[in-house]
Protein backbone atom coordinates (compact mmCIF):
# COMPACT_ATOMS: atom_id res chain seq x y z
CA UNK A 1 0.00 0.00 0.00
CA UNK A 2 2.86 2.45 0.75
CA UNK A 3 4.29 1.42 -1.98
CA UNK A 4 1.13 2.59 -4.47
CA UNK A 5 1.02 5.93 -2.53
CA UNK A 6 5.02 6.11 -3.50
CA UNK A 7 4.18 5.42 -6.73
CA UNK A 8 1.72 7.99 -6.98
CA UNK A 9 3.81 10.66 -5.22
CA UNK A 10 6.60 9.80 -7.66
CA UNK A 11 4.24 10.00 -10.83
CA UNK A 12 3.10 13.24 -9.22
CA UNK A 13 6.62 14.76 -9.31
CA UNK A 14 7.47 13.48 -12.85
CA UNK A 15 4.39 15.35 -13.93
CA UNK A 16 4.47 18.19 -11.74
CA UNK A 17 8.45 18.44 -13.57
CA UNK A 18 6.91 18.34 -17.01
CA UNK A 19 4.50 20.70 -16.63
CA UNK A 20 7.20 23.21 -15.23
CA UNK A 21 9.47 22.44 -18.23
CA UNK A 22 12.22 20.72 -15.87
CA UNK A 23 12.38 17.24 -17.28
CA UNK A 24 15.33 16.57 -18.98
CA UNK A 25 14.88 15.68 -23.27
CA UNK A 26 14.40 11.79 -22.87
CA UNK A 27 12.18 12.21 -19.76
CA UNK A 28 9.99 14.76 -20.90
CA UNK A 29 9.66 12.36 -24.02
CA UNK A 30 8.52 9.63 -21.76
CA UNK A 31 6.16 11.49 -19.83
CA UNK A 32 4.93 12.20 -23.64
CA UNK A 33 4.33 8.93 -24.36
CA UNK A 34 3.00 8.23 -20.61
CA UNK A 35 0.30 10.70 -21.65
CA UNK A 36 -0.75 9.61 -25.07
CA UNK A 37 -1.24 6.31 -23.99
CA UNK A 38 -2.67 6.72 -20.18
CA UNK A 39 -6.24 8.36 -20.14
CA UNK A 40 -6.28 8.84 -16.25
CA UNK A 41 -2.86 10.15 -16.45
CA UNK A 42 -3.66 12.60 -18.94
CA UNK A 43 -6.93 13.84 -16.46
CA UNK A 44 -4.21 14.38 -14.02
CA UNK A 45 -2.20 16.32 -16.25
CA UNK A 46 -5.14 18.40 -17.03
CA UNK A 47 -6.11 18.87 -13.24
CA UNK A 48 -2.60 20.39 -12.15
CA UNK A 49 -2.73 22.47 -15.78
CA UNK A 50 -5.76 24.41 -14.92
CA UNK A 51 -4.53 24.35 -11.17
CA UNK A 52 -1.24 26.21 -12.39
CA UNK A 53 -3.30 28.19 -14.96
CA UNK A 54 -5.67 29.38 -11.94
CA UNK A 55 -2.58 30.03 -9.55
CA UNK A 56 -1.10 32.02 -12.33
CA UNK A 57 -4.21 34.08 -12.73
CA UNK A 58 -4.68 32.91 -16.43
CA UNK A 59 -8.04 33.23 -17.65
CA UNK A 60 -8.32 29.73 -19.72
CA UNK A 61 -10.12 27.36 -17.67
CA UNK A 62 -13.29 25.55 -17.27
CA UNK A 63 -16.77 26.76 -15.59
CA UNK A 64 -15.90 24.12 -12.11
CA UNK A 65 -11.86 25.00 -12.35
CA UNK A 66 -12.64 27.13 -8.58
CA UNK A 67 -14.44 24.14 -7.29
CA UNK A 68 -11.98 21.55 -8.81
CA UNK A 69 -8.71 23.72 -7.56
CA UNK A 70 -10.24 23.98 -3.95
CA UNK A 71 -10.69 20.40 -3.42
CA UNK A 72 -7.41 19.92 -5.04
CA UNK A 73 -5.85 22.28 -2.35
CA UNK A 74 -8.10 20.37 0.27
CA UNK A 75 -6.15 17.21 -0.77
CA UNK A 76 -3.17 19.10 0.72
CA UNK A 77 -1.59 17.36 3.98
CA UNK A 78 -1.42 20.39 6.53
CA UNK A 79 1.98 20.47 7.52
CA UNK A 80 2.14 20.34 11.13
CA UNK A 81 6.01 20.65 11.71
CA UNK A 82 9.15 21.10 9.42
CA UNK A 83 9.53 18.17 7.80
CA UNK A 84 12.57 17.19 5.01
CA UNK A 85 11.83 18.73 1.77
CA UNK A 86 8.54 16.79 0.58
CA UNK A 87 8.86 15.77 -3.07
CA UNK A 88 5.37 17.21 -3.38
CA UNK A 89 5.28 20.29 -5.75
CA UNK A 90 2.10 22.18 -5.98
CA UNK A 91 2.87 24.79 -3.38
CA UNK A 92 5.18 25.66 -6.04
CA UNK A 93 2.22 26.54 -7.85
CA UNK A 94 1.38 29.38 -5.15
CA UNK A 95 4.48 30.49 -4.99
CA UNK A 96 4.63 31.18 -8.68
CA UNK A 97 0.94 32.85 -8.16
CA UNK A 98 2.82 35.15 -5.94
CA UNK A 99 5.39 35.94 -8.41
CA UNK A 100 2.75 37.27 -10.60
CA UNK A 101 1.20 39.19 -8.14
CA UNK A 102 4.87 40.57 -7.47
CA UNK A 103 5.73 41.02 -11.06
CA UNK A 104 2.33 42.96 -11.53
CA UNK A 105 3.11 45.11 -8.64
CA UNK A 106 6.57 45.65 -10.17
CA UNK A 107 5.52 46.24 -13.52
CA UNK A 108 3.28 49.44 -12.20
CA UNK A 109 5.88 50.72 -9.73
CA UNK A 110 8.67 50.46 -11.95
CA UNK A 111 6.82 50.81 -15.45
CA UNK A 112 8.51 53.96 -17.50
CA UNK A 113 6.35 56.57 -17.76
CA UNK A 114 6.81 58.46 -21.04
CA UNK A 115 8.21 61.84 -21.67
CA UNK A 116 7.05 63.68 -25.42
CA UNK A 117 8.89 61.81 -27.92
CA UNK A 118 12.46 63.81 -27.77
CA UNK A 119 14.26 63.77 -31.08
CA UNK A 120 14.33 60.24 -32.36
CA UNK A 121 18.06 60.53 -33.81
CA UNK A 122 18.95 62.16 -30.54
CA UNK A 123 17.52 59.51 -28.35
CA UNK A 124 19.34 56.17 -30.39
CA UNK A 125 21.81 54.64 -27.94
CA UNK A 126 24.86 54.20 -29.09
CA UNK A 127 25.89 51.29 -31.63
CA UNK A 128 22.33 49.38 -30.48
CA UNK A 129 22.38 48.55 -34.20
CA UNK A 130 25.14 45.84 -33.60
CA UNK A 131 23.12 44.50 -30.59
CA UNK A 132 20.03 44.42 -33.12
CA UNK A 133 22.37 42.37 -35.07
CA UNK A 134 23.43 39.56 -32.84
CA UNK A 135 20.30 39.01 -31.67
CA UNK A 136 19.53 37.97 -35.04
CA UNK A 137 21.54 34.46 -34.38
CA UNK A 138 17.94 33.69 -32.90
CA UNK A 139 16.01 34.95 -36.05
CA UNK A 140 13.79 32.45 -37.89
CA UNK A 141 16.23 33.04 -40.94
CA UNK A 142 18.98 35.10 -41.98
CA UNK A 143 17.21 38.80 -41.17
CA UNK A 144 18.52 42.05 -40.93
CA UNK A 145 18.04 43.77 -37.77
CA UNK A 146 14.96 45.85 -38.35
CA UNK A 147 14.94 49.86 -38.53
CA UNK A 148 13.89 51.08 -34.96
CA UNK A 149 12.08 53.90 -33.36
CA UNK A 150 14.01 55.61 -30.46
CA UNK A 151 12.15 57.62 -27.63
CA UNK A 152 13.92 58.70 -24.41
CA UNK A 153 11.84 58.02 -20.99
CA UNK A 154 12.17 57.95 -17.57
CA UNK A 155 12.15 55.28 -14.95
CA UNK A 156 10.94 56.15 -11.70
CA UNK A 157 10.83 53.60 -8.57
CA UNK A 158 13.99 52.31 -8.99
CA UNK A 159 17.45 53.82 -7.21
CA UNK A 160 18.62 54.82 -10.56
CA UNK B 1 6.32 1.90 -39.17
CA UNK B 2 8.60 5.35 -38.65
CA UNK B 3 5.92 7.36 -39.58
CA UNK B 4 3.03 5.52 -37.66
CA UNK B 5 3.64 7.79 -35.02
CA UNK B 6 3.22 10.78 -37.26
CA UNK B 7 0.06 9.64 -37.96
CA UNK B 8 -1.44 9.23 -34.44
CA UNK B 9 -2.28 13.34 -34.53
CA UNK B 10 -5.54 12.41 -36.63
CA UNK B 11 -6.79 10.92 -33.33
CA UNK B 12 -6.52 14.34 -31.35
CA UNK B 13 -9.56 16.12 -31.29
CA UNK B 14 -10.54 18.30 -33.58
CA UNK B 15 -12.85 21.19 -32.77
CA UNK B 16 -12.61 24.50 -34.97
CA UNK B 17 -14.17 26.97 -32.12
CA UNK B 18 -12.25 25.24 -28.71
CA UNK B 19 -9.07 25.40 -27.23
CA UNK B 20 -7.20 22.17 -26.99
CA UNK B 21 -7.25 20.32 -23.60
CA UNK B 22 -3.76 21.47 -22.44
CA UNK B 23 -2.70 17.82 -21.93
CA UNK B 24 -3.69 17.27 -26.23
CA UNK B 25 -2.11 20.54 -26.93
CA UNK B 26 1.08 19.65 -25.03
CA UNK B 27 1.27 16.32 -27.17
CA UNK B 28 0.56 18.15 -30.11
CA UNK B 29 3.23 20.82 -29.61
CA UNK B 30 5.85 17.71 -29.19
CA UNK B 31 5.07 16.59 -32.06
CA UNK B 32 5.36 19.36 -33.95
CA UNK B 33 8.65 20.16 -31.93
CA UNK B 34 9.77 17.08 -33.19
CA UNK B 35 8.69 16.64 -37.01
CA UNK B 36 12.07 19.47 -38.79
CA UNK B 37 14.28 16.99 -36.41
CA UNK B 38 13.26 13.93 -38.15
CA UNK B 39 12.39 14.43 -41.13
CA UNK B 40 14.45 15.30 -43.82
CA UNK B 41 13.11 17.96 -46.32
CA UNK B 42 14.67 20.56 -48.67
CA UNK B 43 12.67 24.01 -50.29
CA UNK B 44 12.00 27.49 -50.38
CA UNK B 45 11.11 29.49 -48.15
CA UNK B 46 9.25 33.26 -48.01
CA UNK B 47 10.33 35.64 -44.76
CA UNK B 48 8.20 38.24 -44.91
CA UNK B 49 8.71 41.06 -41.97
CA UNK B 50 6.89 45.22 -42.08
CA UNK B 51 7.73 45.46 -45.90
CA UNK B 52 10.76 43.31 -46.63
CA UNK B 53 11.14 40.06 -47.64
CA UNK B 54 13.32 37.79 -48.37
CA UNK B 55 13.64 34.49 -49.87
CA UNK B 56 15.88 31.31 -48.69
CA UNK B 57 16.63 27.94 -49.67
CA UNK B 58 16.63 25.34 -46.74
CA UNK B 59 17.66 21.63 -46.70
CA UNK B 60 17.61 19.44 -43.35
CA UNK B 61 19.05 16.07 -43.22
CA UNK B 62 18.29 15.03 -39.99
CA UNK B 63 20.36 11.55 -39.45
CA UNK B 64 23.20 9.66 -40.70
CA UNK B 65 27.13 11.13 -40.42
CA UNK B 66 26.72 14.41 -42.71
CA UNK B 67 23.23 15.43 -40.83
CA UNK B 68 22.69 18.90 -40.21
CA UNK B 69 20.77 21.71 -42.19
CA UNK B 70 21.77 24.62 -44.65
CA UNK B 71 20.09 28.14 -44.98
CA UNK B 72 20.76 30.21 -47.94
CA UNK B 73 19.76 33.34 -48.54
CA UNK B 74 18.27 33.88 -52.13
CA UNK B 75 17.96 37.30 -52.54
CA UNK B 76 20.21 40.54 -51.33
CA UNK B 77 23.33 39.81 -49.65
CA UNK B 78 24.58 36.66 -50.07
CA UNK B 79 24.30 34.86 -46.57
CA UNK B 80 24.17 31.05 -45.23
CA UNK B 81 24.11 29.66 -42.02
CA UNK B 82 25.58 26.40 -41.95
CA UNK B 83 24.48 23.58 -38.62
CA UNK B 84 25.69 20.55 -37.87
CA UNK B 85 26.39 18.36 -34.64
CA UNK B 86 29.37 21.08 -33.38
CA UNK B 87 27.10 23.95 -33.68
CA UNK B 88 25.72 26.76 -36.87
CA UNK B 89 28.27 28.71 -38.50
CA UNK B 90 26.96 32.27 -40.03
CA UNK B 91 28.47 32.80 -43.46
CA UNK B 92 28.45 35.86 -45.09
CA UNK B 93 29.98 36.79 -48.76
CA UNK B 94 30.83 40.51 -49.19
CA UNK B 95 33.20 42.48 -51.16
CA UNK B 96 34.99 39.03 -52.89
CA UNK B 97 35.45 37.81 -49.13
CA UNK B 98 34.43 35.12 -47.41
CA UNK B 99 33.75 35.66 -43.50
CA UNK B 100 32.26 33.48 -40.82
CA UNK B 101 31.31 33.71 -37.41
CA UNK B 102 29.65 31.01 -34.51
CA UNK B 103 25.78 31.48 -34.36
CA UNK B 104 24.81 31.19 -31.18
CA UNK B 105 21.44 29.40 -32.43
CA UNK B 106 21.37 26.30 -34.32
CA UNK B 107 17.45 26.81 -35.00
CA UNK B 108 15.75 28.32 -37.74
CA UNK B 109 12.34 27.78 -40.22
CA UNK B 110 10.81 25.70 -39.71
CA UNK B 111 12.40 24.14 -36.48
CA UNK B 112 10.18 26.54 -34.60
CA UNK B 113 9.38 25.13 -31.39
CA UNK B 114 11.96 24.21 -28.84
CA UNK B 115 13.23 20.23 -27.27
CA UNK B 116 10.87 19.99 -24.78
CA UNK B 117 7.86 22.00 -26.77
CA UNK B 118 5.05 20.34 -24.38
CA UNK B 119 5.62 23.11 -21.41
CA UNK B 120 4.63 25.53 -23.90
CA UNK B 121 1.32 24.47 -22.94
CA UNK B 122 1.46 26.36 -19.71
CA UNK B 123 1.91 29.65 -21.85
CA UNK B 124 0.01 29.65 -24.93
CA UNK B 125 -3.85 27.82 -25.32
CA UNK B 126 -3.53 25.60 -29.13
CA UNK B 127 -6.99 25.54 -31.18
CA UNK B 128 -6.97 23.84 -34.23
CA UNK B 129 -8.28 25.66 -37.49
CA UNK B 130 -9.36 24.62 -41.10
CA UNK B 131 -7.11 23.50 -43.50
CA UNK B 132 -5.13 25.39 -46.12
CA UNK B 133 -2.72 24.93 -48.88
CA UNK B 134 0.70 26.17 -49.19
CA UNK B 135 3.28 25.44 -51.22
CA UNK B 136 0.84 22.89 -53.03
CA UNK B 137 0.98 21.12 -49.95
CA UNK B 138 -2.65 20.51 -47.49
CA UNK B 139 -1.75 21.65 -43.93
CA UNK B 140 -3.93 22.39 -40.81
CA UNK B 141 -3.94 25.59 -38.91
CA UNK B 142 -3.04 25.51 -35.28
CA UNK B 143 -3.04 28.79 -33.58
CA UNK B 144 -0.58 29.57 -30.38
CA UNK B 145 -3.00 32.14 -28.28
CA UNK B 146 -0.68 33.52 -25.88
CA UNK B 147 -2.12 33.51 -22.48
CA UNK B 148 -0.67 36.50 -21.06
CA UNK B 149 0.81 39.82 -22.35
CA UNK B 150 4.33 38.71 -22.28
CA UNK B 151 4.65 36.68 -25.97
CA UNK B 152 3.20 37.29 -29.07
CA UNK B 153 0.66 34.74 -30.94
CA UNK B 154 1.48 32.25 -33.45
CA UNK B 155 -0.67 31.03 -36.16
CA UNK B 156 1.18 27.78 -37.80
CA UNK B 157 -0.04 25.85 -40.74
CA UNK B 158 1.42 22.01 -40.33
CA UNK B 159 1.51 18.92 -42.86
CA UNK B 160 -0.21 16.38 -41.75
CA UNK B 161 1.40 13.18 -42.54
CA UNK B 162 4.56 14.62 -41.00
CA UNK B 163 3.41 17.61 -38.69
CA UNK B 164 5.97 19.72 -40.16
CA UNK B 165 5.29 23.38 -39.98
CA UNK B 166 5.39 24.72 -43.47
CA UNK B 167 4.03 28.20 -42.77
CA UNK B 168 4.27 30.47 -39.44
CA UNK B 169 2.76 33.81 -38.65
CA UNK B 170 3.56 35.56 -35.43
CA UNK B 171 0.29 37.86 -34.64
CA UNK B 172 0.42 40.33 -32.69
CA UNK B 173 -2.49 41.29 -29.70
CA UNK B 174 -5.10 42.00 -32.46
CA UNK B 175 -4.38 39.06 -34.14
CA UNK B 176 -2.09 41.24 -36.92
CA UNK B 177 0.67 39.45 -38.39
CA UNK B 178 4.11 40.65 -37.71
CA UNK B 179 6.17 38.43 -39.24
CA UNK B 180 5.04 35.32 -41.42
CA UNK B 181 7.64 32.40 -43.17
CA UNK B 182 6.04 30.42 -45.52
CA UNK B 183 7.27 27.60 -48.15
CA UNK B 184 6.64 28.18 -51.62
CA UNK B 185 8.19 24.97 -52.27
CA UNK B 186 8.95 21.92 -50.23
CA UNK B 187 9.82 18.13 -50.95
CA UNK B 188 9.68 16.28 -47.67
CA UNK B 189 11.63 12.71 -47.68
CA UNK B 190 14.97 11.52 -49.44
CA UNK B 191 18.49 12.74 -48.32
CA UNK B 192 19.19 16.11 -49.47
CA UNK B 193 22.42 17.26 -50.38
CA UNK B 194 24.57 19.66 -47.67
CA UNK B 195 27.29 21.46 -48.79
CA UNK B 196 30.75 19.77 -48.06
CA UNK B 197 31.98 21.85 -45.12
CA UNK B 198 35.46 22.95 -46.51
CA UNK B 199 35.46 25.75 -43.84
CA UNK B 200 38.27 26.42 -41.98
CA UNK B 201 36.96 25.58 -38.21
CA UNK B 202 35.75 28.60 -37.32
CA UNK B 203 36.79 30.13 -33.58
CA UNK B 204 34.39 29.88 -31.40
CA UNK B 205 34.41 33.68 -30.51
CA UNK B 206 32.50 33.26 -27.35
CA UNK B 207 33.29 32.72 -23.96
CA UNK B 208 31.12 31.67 -21.19
CA UNK B 209 29.81 34.12 -18.73
CA UNK B 210 31.57 33.40 -15.41
CA UNK B 211 30.34 35.10 -13.01
CA UNK B 212 27.27 37.45 -13.32
CA UNK B 213 27.58 41.24 -13.01
CA UNK B 214 23.67 42.04 -12.82
CA UNK B 215 21.08 40.33 -10.66
CA UNK B 216 18.23 39.79 -12.60
CA UNK B 217 14.85 40.30 -9.97
CA UNK B 218 12.52 38.62 -12.22
CA UNK B 219 11.34 37.61 -15.28
CA UNK B 220 8.21 37.15 -17.55
CA UNK B 221 6.30 33.96 -16.78
CA UNK B 222 8.00 31.45 -18.36
CA UNK B 223 11.04 32.59 -19.37
CA UNK B 224 14.45 31.16 -18.35
CA UNK B 225 17.96 32.02 -19.33
CA UNK B 226 19.45 29.84 -21.77
CA UNK B 227 22.74 31.55 -22.49
CA UNK B 228 24.92 33.90 -21.07
CA UNK B 229 28.43 34.38 -23.09
CA UNK B 230 30.67 37.21 -23.25
CA UNK B 231 31.27 37.95 -27.22
CA UNK B 232 33.08 40.80 -29.74
CA UNK B 233 30.01 42.32 -31.67
CA UNK B 234 31.23 44.87 -34.15
CA UNK B 235 31.93 48.86 -33.10
CA UNK B 236 32.41 47.11 -29.36
CA UNK B 237 36.22 47.48 -28.83
CA UNK B 238 35.64 45.26 -25.89
CA UNK B 239 33.71 42.19 -25.15
CA UNK B 240 30.19 42.37 -24.29
CA UNK B 241 27.99 40.01 -22.11
CA UNK B 242 25.43 38.31 -23.91
CA UNK B 243 22.88 36.42 -21.98
CA UNK B 244 19.26 35.36 -23.78
CA UNK B 245 16.05 34.30 -21.84
CA UNK B 246 13.37 32.43 -23.53
CA UNK B 247 10.17 30.81 -23.28
CA UNK B 248 10.85 27.97 -25.87
CA UNK B 249 9.63 30.22 -29.07
CA UNK B 250 10.28 33.96 -28.07
CA UNK B 251 13.59 35.10 -27.30
CA UNK B 252 14.98 38.41 -25.54
CA UNK B 253 18.69 39.45 -25.48
CA UNK B 254 20.01 41.16 -22.57
CA UNK B 255 23.73 43.30 -23.54
CA UNK B 256 25.92 44.47 -20.93
CA UNK B 257 29.27 46.44 -21.09
CA UNK B 258 30.64 48.96 -18.79
CA UNK B 259 29.23 52.71 -19.11
CA UNK B 260 31.83 54.81 -20.00
CA UNK B 261 29.47 57.97 -19.56
CA UNK B 262 25.79 58.58 -18.21
CA UNK B 263 23.38 56.51 -19.83
CA UNK B 264 20.05 57.98 -20.67
CA UNK B 265 17.40 55.53 -20.86
CA UNK B 266 15.67 55.11 -24.19
CA UNK B 267 13.00 52.85 -25.48
CA UNK B 268 13.47 51.49 -29.03
CA UNK B 269 10.39 49.73 -30.75
CA UNK B 270 10.29 48.46 -34.49
CA UNK B 271 8.09 50.39 -37.15
CA UNK B 272 5.05 47.20 -36.80
CA UNK B 273 6.32 46.71 -32.69
CA UNK B 274 7.37 43.74 -33.15
CA UNK B 275 10.51 44.13 -31.94
CA UNK B 276 11.09 45.79 -28.74
CA UNK B 277 14.39 47.60 -27.03
CA UNK B 278 15.64 49.39 -23.49
CA UNK B 279 18.88 50.85 -22.67
CA UNK B 280 19.34 52.03 -19.02
CA UNK B 281 22.04 52.46 -17.08
CA UNK B 282 22.47 49.78 -14.10
CA UNK B 283 24.95 50.38 -11.32
CA UNK B 284 28.16 51.15 -13.50
CA UNK B 285 26.57 49.03 -16.67
CA UNK B 286 24.76 49.81 -19.75
CA UNK B 287 22.19 47.34 -20.38
CA UNK B 288 19.98 46.70 -23.35
CA UNK B 289 17.06 44.68 -23.15
CA UNK B 290 16.01 43.93 -26.62
CA UNK B 291 14.10 41.00 -28.61
CA UNK B 292 10.96 40.06 -31.00
CA UNK B 293 8.82 40.70 -27.69
CA UNK B 294 5.86 42.85 -26.69
CA UNK B 295 6.88 45.80 -24.54
CA UNK B 296 5.60 44.06 -21.71
CA UNK B 297 8.19 41.58 -21.57
CA UNK B 298 10.94 43.55 -22.95
CA UNK B 299 9.87 46.25 -19.70
CA UNK B 300 9.28 43.89 -17.29
CA UNK B 301 13.09 42.34 -17.92
CA UNK B 302 14.87 45.85 -18.13
CA UNK B 303 13.07 47.15 -15.01
CA UNK B 304 14.21 44.30 -12.74
CA UNK B 305 18.03 44.46 -13.62
CA UNK B 306 20.02 45.50 -10.76
CA UNK B 307 23.45 46.00 -9.58
CA UNK B 308 24.90 42.80 -8.05
CA UNK B 309 26.58 43.32 -4.29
Amino acid sequence: MQRSVQHTQQEDDTLSAFIDDELSEDMARTAIKRLAANRPERKRHAEYCAIGDAMRGLPFGQADLTDRVMAALEKEPTVLAPMRRAPDRRPVMWLAAATVAALTWGLWAAAPRHEPPAQVAAAQPGNVQAYLAAHEDYAQAVDTAPDMHYTRVSLTGLGK
Amino acid sequence: MKWAWLLSIASLPASAATFLPQTEASILLQRIADAPRHVSYEGVFVTQHGDRMQSLFVANRPEGTASGSHLKALDGEKREVLCDKSGATNIVFRDGQVSTEKRLSARHFPDLLPLNAAALANWYSVRLGGMERVAGIDCQLIELAPKDVFRWGYMLCIEKLSNMPIRAVMLNGQGQPLMQSAFTSLKLGGAPDLPATSLPPVPDGTRPVTADSIEVRSLPPGYTRITAVRRHIPNHPAEVEHWVFSDGLTYISLFMEPATHPVETVRGQSKHGMTNLLTRQVGNIQATVLGDAPWPAIELLATNLEPRR
